[in-house]
């Protein structure tokens, strides 16, 4: 070897060609280093830049009205839409069908009549220019009572005028589109290029007619058919779920089976849907945003999310493409009131430099609740200067999502606003994660004697507003005063004692040992940890009892038994001694007040203070977070849920979602509650009318007037509950949980379990002190 | 042995010439990307974690020097999880180290299936950890096997996992993953040892416990320090099987440093973490010089 | 110091000629109690080959059960509450290691039916060989680097590797993330490659392997005019090429089953490796599990069977020229 090696060094020319060689490898190692280290960039650039175009939206009051839509297609520019509207003088649903131009925004009533009992189960236009439609026609035969004797179910294809709705002709295909059941029904309805109809039925079995309503043939799709789309190439797809969530199945005339499942596709679960595209084969629309799909090639272009353009996913109810390049949506946007308006929105592609830019504001949260998303969409469409971003932490996992988010928070990528819903608040409160309020609600002029200080003071450590908290509810639990006395609160040994007194079948309607442990532990967890000190209890008395008091109730209810007697049938006869729900209004106070038929008393969760009623944030709750870069901006949209407006549209005639915080809304939602609706009798006379009915299982009660004594003792609740609920961390109940079953199994003593159970919560104490 | 041959070396070399100091630039040039990526990916994290440590939480950053180590040295958490670390590691790391020495010894005799066993012994490393999961829990659960074995000899029913047991069974878990491989470096390190000295040996009339403690022994001492060092390596490793057998907070005698390190990251306490983390580190350092010095001291005698 | 053992057996050649002989004699009256001690070690290594194997052999024939009959089986071991704790093992479970009726459903189900765990297994090689291979190369020049020249700075640094080698994940992790998104790669392979590719530990044992080539060696090259590239290319690699391979098997081994770098530096679970979905098996899943668990050992076996000659070779170097 050495040898060798000489030989080769003493070559001059070698050794020359081996100093090059050397820096080659330098050269080579550094160049790894490098591309290692630039290539990487590439890798999110597109995220964090803002994309050179974006979608604009411009909201389009509907030229109709249109309470129900019940078909939709697009034909060009132009839609047509059946809707069902409500007929005052013959107080049926009539059937009329829209041409509605989109480029003009006018609507245009064809004249077009529906035969009574009949509804249309699909349109498509077809190739010859004309609408074609699937009328399903009922005709009943009565007897001589006047009840329905016999009916008749026939599927009409009808061709249909698309300039004014004349019918130019109609074919029963009842008898080719019959499938496994008697009753024929269409789902879904579609038209490919060379004009053959696609019906398919509530058995998954797509059946194919051609132009001349001759059968094709019948596809067994086999899967459960969500929708059909046909594409801009004029091939018709179907979706259904399969194991990845949704799935794109071309329906294959020539081969008649339904091909594979198109790759590449966003898939998943939740809301979304496919329509024809103009410029791309499908349109694809989920709870996300809009992508256009091109199936040939597979790709997905994301054009964009609904958030960003001001709309709320689940009030989207059709999309569209035009023939300019610009989409629609129709939305249907419900108000917190309960009404609902329709919305025709176009997006217009723009180059994000015409677009004025707006300071962004991130929302982070593990999942938005509907009430947030709403608020944000309205600030969005209202804010000029400010416009806020929403990201999901926890879509996937929720482990995986507070990883990220807790990373995000230390690395400066914090959220200026962070959603409180399944957060641990203290945790992140005692970190200085957010920002204090209070300074920030002076400087808007708002007073905190304006709101309800108990519930402020449940985000509040040291003096300081951490979180808001727009609307609530009362988590609770009642017994009857006759049983329970006089009281708002008990310790757990009294809680335990009252139900050893009383022998009753089950403590709560449906009561499982999780039931138990929810109440008397989970919800008052603090009770068994003394954080000043360290030690924990779960070896104690206490624990020890509830375990062998849960050992009495079944692992999981047996809902499949058939049930008996109701609710309050079971808390009259005290065949049941407590019920937890919350409380929400006080019409849903009255009613739990009917439910027990008599006099209750609301004694929450057994703690120590003998202060247990929780509460619950009923429309999200939020913290301005401390490291946000813009605390102004992020407050400006905070506030706003603060406001006088927003507290007060949240006061109902129907009961409300939750009692707002603010307290002159408060009043005057507890004001509208004792106001007395009024009609009157036959005689003329006024008589007091109920002004909702309410019902709970086996029980219905119309709800009056509150009297002023019923709306004080729901104050006296509110301002009881001082804690925020549902806070308690899941490794405490996973250990719980885990080592009290051979108990319950009977291997094991309680005494044994809780030794368990206490050493390994004490380790998580010891940790966290 | 290593610095003491450099030693004389580098003496021989002193007042280097033009050609040593290229070569010695040349040298480092193929330290360099090596370097910059472990000054990126390792240092840099690692004064990341100094920072941490010295600041009251990663969010606000306020600066408190000691306190933390101080609030984790005290933490009664942490002390029980560094004395079951300590523990853990100086049970198997030796345990470890002499029963894989033993098994080679074993494989070292004249036996057949030689090659196969070898194979045997080292596949746990391959082993999914679901199937590991699965099996030790099995065996060692309250309604296991295990105590269904120790039931047929009349014993009482052990918790295995949550009593004062749990160590032996992580020790196990942690010897029957970990032997194969030590087994295949001593094996290595023993068929190298050069016959000629254990003959000489054999035949002035040696004892075989002496050859082994005389020639053997001194002749692997850089594969037992390699070893130890690798086993310990191997011992941190041994806690994702237990968060995984227990979850973050298992009985008391399991709960090892990594656990807190792992739930006070978890809980957005970096600074707890980080703390630990240098507590943690300077303690290796001290181990590891140790060994060294130890493996130094007995080199040179080989040598000589 | 000790010479290389092939100088030393010419100087004490004709003296072990002798000693041979005798030993052999010494040998023969040894046969019967040899006989009887290889009997007994062949017993226990079989004893300890059985427990070693049992869980490869569990994890195969395991795969070959029906999905509900693994779950009827250890339904319970996997079963997690809905906040994804763990259940108690009420009753009594026991390994099965033979399948009722030997069944196939599994893998259709794995390789046919849902392309996912082949995609998560794809994502497994995507994201450890490149790590495997650039270690390597970044390693072998550190080592080199190392080798060469040795001063007290060098030797500091050496310690320093050793130290970071050592530190258990969870300490650099978050630090990771921060330099991940600092580099901007945070969410791409390359937030796992990087710290792989630059990890210490395959530095650390090749410096281990390469210091023990005698520096005479390196000299002697030198000296006949050798410059540094040549001494690393045609002394230092050919010698460490089986050392290489055996640490490549324990760098395979090692990010093949990694499990919580992905978690926190890959938030799109489709990028994640097919180690992550093993390592949070639950009760729905179980019926699967051994089926990929199976064809996610293929690859570590075979790089196992491949390379098990160059594992025994590269560490019977180390002694071999031990310096």
């Amino acid at each position: 070897m050495r040898r060798n090696i000489m030989r080769d060094a003493m070559n001059k020319f070698m050794k020359k060609f081996i100093r090059f060689k050397n820096i080659i490898f330098l050269f080579a190692m550094l160049f790894i280093l490098s591309a290692v280290l630039s290539g990487c960039g590439k890798g999110d650039g597109a995220g964090d830049e803002r994309s050179e175009y974006v979608y604009v939206s411009e909201y389009v009051e509907m030229d109709m009205e249109c309470d129900y839509i019940s078909g939709l297609t697009s034909s060009g520019d132009d839609v047509f839409l059946s809707v069902s509207e409500w007929d005052e003088e013959t107080g049926f649903n009539t059937n009329y069908l829209y041409r509605y131009n989109m480029n003009e925004n006018k609507a245009v009533r064809l004249s077009l009549e529906m035969p009574e009992n009949s509804s249309i189960s699909g349109m498509a236009p077809g190739t010859d220019g004309s609408l074609i439609m699937i009328v399903n026609c009922n005709t009943f035969e009565m007897d001589e009572e006047g009840n329905v004797a016999d009916s008749k179910s026939t599927i009409e294809i009808w061709n249909v005028s698309m300039e004014d709705g004349t019918l130019l002709g109609s074919e029963d295909v009842t008898g080719l589109v019959a499938g496994k059941s008697d009753y024929a029904y269409i789902q879904h309805f579609c038209v490919d290029g060379q004009g053959n109809l696609y019906l398919s039925d509530g058995d998954n079995c797509i059946h194919i007619i051609d132009k001349e309503f001759k059968k094709v043939c019948d596809i067994d799709a086999g899967d459960w058919i969500n929708n059909m789309a046909s594409s801009k190439e004029g091939d018709v797809y179907m979706t259904s779920y399969g194991s990845e969530g949704l799935q794109l199945q071309k329906v294959d005339l020539t081969g008649k089976k339904i091909g594979d499942a198109v790759a590449g596709i966003p898939g998943g679960y939740g809301n979304q849907s496919y329509y024809t595209g103009v410029s791309s084969s499908l349109l694809h629309s989920n709870s996300d945003g809009v992508s256009r799909v091109d199936v040939g090639t597979g790709t997905v272009e994301k054009l964009f999310d609904w958030l960003d353009v001001d709309i709320n996913s689940d009030y989207v109810n059709y999309v569209g493409e035009l023939s300019d390049g610009r989409l629609w949506a129709i939305t249907r946007n419900y108000e917190i009131s309960g009404s609902a308006t329709s919305e025709l929105v176009f997006f217009t592609r723009k180059p994000s430099s015409e677009v004025p830019a707006k300071e962004e504001i991130l929302y982070g949260t593990m999942w938005i609740g509907s009430d947030v998303k709403r608020n944000i969409i309205d600030f969005n469409k209202k804010n000029q200067t400010y416009r806020i971003k929403v990201k999901e932490y926890g879509n996937d996992d929720y482990q995986t999502g507070l990883a990220q988010f807790n990373a995000d928070l230390t690395t400066g990528n914090c959220p200026d606003i962070i959603g409180l819903d399944s957060l641990d608040y203290s945790l992140y409160a005692n970190k200085g994660v957010f920002e204090d309020l209070y300074p920030y609600m002076e400087k808007s002029g708002m007073d905190r004697k304006d709101f309800l200080g108990n519930v402020l003071e449940a985000y509040e450590v040291n003096g300081k507003l951490y979180g808001i908290i727009p609307y609530f509810q009362i988590s609770t639990c009642m017994a009857k005063t006759s049983l329970v006395g006089e009281r708002s609160g008990w310790t757990l040994t009294e809680m335990l004692d009252f139900v050893d007194e009383h022998e009753a079948e089950n403590v709560f309607d449906y009561g499982s040992r999780s039931t138990i442990f929810y109440y008397c532990i989970y919800n008052n967890i603090d009770e068994f940890i003394n954080w000043e000190t360290g030690e924990c209890s779960f070896d104690g008395e206490g624990f020890i009892r509830t375990l062998e008091f849960a050992a009495q109730f079944p692992e999981e209810y047996d809902y499949s038994g058939e049930r008996d007697e109701g609710i309050s049938s079971k808390l009259r006869s005290e065949k049941i001694l407590l019920m937890q729900s919350s409380i929400s209004s006080v019409q849903e106070f009255q009613m739990m007040n009917g439910l027990f038929g008599e006099k209750i008393s609301f004694v929450g969760y057994p703690n120590n203070e003998k202060q247990g009623n929780l509460i619950q944030p009923a429309g999200g709750s939020m913290a301005l977070s401390a490291k946000s870069k813009n605390k102004d901006g992020a407050w400006e949209f905070m506030q706003t849920m603060l406001s006088k407006e927003y507290q007060d549209s949240l006061v109902s005639d129907h009961g409300g979602w939750g009692f707002p915080v603010r307290r002159e809304s408060l009043e005057k939602q507890f004001e509208q509650d004792m106001k007395a609706e009024y009609s009157e009798d036959e005689s003329g006379k006024k008589v007091e009318q109920p002004k909702t009915t309410w019902g709970w299982d086996d029980f219905e009660m119309e709800i009056y007037a509150a009297t002023p004594e019923e709306v004080e003792a729901v104050m006296e609740l509110i301002t009881s509950a001082n804690k925020i609920g549902g806070n308690v961390d899941e490794q405490l109940t996973n250990i719980i949980t885990e080592e009290a079953e051979p108990f319950f199994k009977g291997q094991k003593s309680a005494a044994d379990v809780a030794q368990i159970i206490q050493n390994r919560i004490q380790i998580y104490v010891n940790e966290n002190r | 042995m290593h610095f003491h041959m450099n030693r004389k070396q580098r003496k021989k070399k002193a007042g280097s010439s033009p050609r040593t100091r290229r070569g010695k630039l040349v040298s480092a040039g193929y330290l360099l990307p090596s370097a910059i990526g472990v000054l990126l990916f390792f240092v840099l994290p690692f004064m990341i974690v100094i920072y941490y440590s010295v600041v009251d939480n990663p969010i606000s950053g306020q600066f408190v020097f000691l306190d933390n180590f101080i609030m984790v040295f005290n933490n009664s958490a942490f002390k029980q999880a560094a004395v079951n670390t300590l523990t853990f590691s100086a049970v198997s790391v030796p345990l470890a180290v002499v029963l894989s020495l033993f098994l080679a010894m074993m494989l070292e005799s004249k036996m057949p299936f030689k090659s196969q066993f070898r194979t045997f012994f080292l596949s746990p490393m391959m082993v999914p950890i679901a199937s590991v999961v699965l099996i030790w829990q099995v065996l060692f659960h309250y309604n296991g096997m295990m105590n269904e074995i120790i039931g047929l000899f009349g014993a009482d029913k052990v918790d295995w996992l949550n009593s004062s047991y749990a160590q032996v069974v992580i020790v196990v878990l942690f010897l029957w993953k970990n032997l194969g491989y030590n087994m295949i470096l001593f094996m290595a390190a023993l068929s190298s040892i050069p016959k000629d000295i254990i003959e000489v040996a054999v035949l002035e009339s040696a004892k075989s416990y002496q050859i082994f403690w005389h020639i053997k022994l001194r002749y692997m001492s850089s594969t037992i320090l390699f070893v130890t060092i690798m086993s310990l390596i191997n011992s941190f490793k041994v806690f994702r099987e237990i968060y995984l057998l227990k979850g973050e907070y298992p009985y008391p005698t399991m709960y090892m440093l990594q656990h807190f390190m792992n739930n006070t990251f978890g809980r957005l306490d970096y600074q707890k973490m980080s703390a630990a983390a240098i507590m943690m580190a300077v303690v290796m350092v001290i181990i590891i010089g140790i060994l060294f010095l130890t493996e130094n001291h007995f080199g040179k005698d080989v040598e000589g | 110091m000790k010479p290389g053992s092939d100088k030393n057996s010419g100087s004490q050649g004709a003296a072990l000629e002798l000693w041979h002989k005798q030993v052999l004699r010494k040998k023969k009256i040894k046969n019967a109690r040899t006989l009887v001690r290889i009997c007994l070690a062949t017993m226990a290594a079989a004893c300890f080959a059985v427990l070693f194997l049992m869980p490869i052999v569990l994890t195969i024939t395991n795969s070959f059960m029906s999905a509900s009959e693994i779950s009827a089986n250890y339904g319970q071991v996997f079963a997690t509450t809905d906040s994804g704790g763990k259940m108690y093992i009420s009753e009594k479970v026991n390994l099965k290691f033979i399948p009722d009726m030997v069944s196939f459903g599994q893998y259709i189900t794995v390789l046919l039916k849902s392309p996912e765990y082949l995609l998560k297994f794809w994502n497994s090689v995507i994201l450890v060989v490149p790590i495997v291979v650039f270690q390597l190369l970044v390693a072998a020049g550190a080592a080199f680097g190392f080798t060469r020249y040795r001063g007290r700075v060098k030797e500091m640094i050496f310690f320093i590797y050793i130290i970071l080698m050592l530190m258990p994940y969870q300490v650099t992790l978050v630090p990771n993330y921060l330099v991940s998104q600092w580099l901007h790669v945070l969410d791409t392979n390359w937030a796992i490659w990087l710290p792989g590719i630059f990890s210490p530990f395959a530095v650390y044992l090749l410096t281990k392997y390469m210091r023990r080539i005698p520096v005479s060696m390196m000299e002697a090259a030198q000296i006949d005019g050798a410059g540094e590239w040549q001494i690393f290319r045609k002394i230092c690699m050919p010698l460490c090429k089986g050392a290489m391979c055996s640490i490549a098997i324990l760098i395979f081994i090692d990010y093949w089953n990694m499990v919580e770098q992905p978690l926190i530096l890959l938030s799109d679970a489709e990028k994640h490796p097919l180690s992550v979905f093993l390592s949070k098996i639950n009760a729905g899943e179980i019926g699967l599990a051994f089926a990929v668990a199976t064809i996610y050992m293929v690859p570590p076996i075979l790089v196992f069977l491949y390379g098990e000659d160059y594992l025994v070779e590269g560490i019977t170097y180390q002694g071999g020229i031990k310096g």
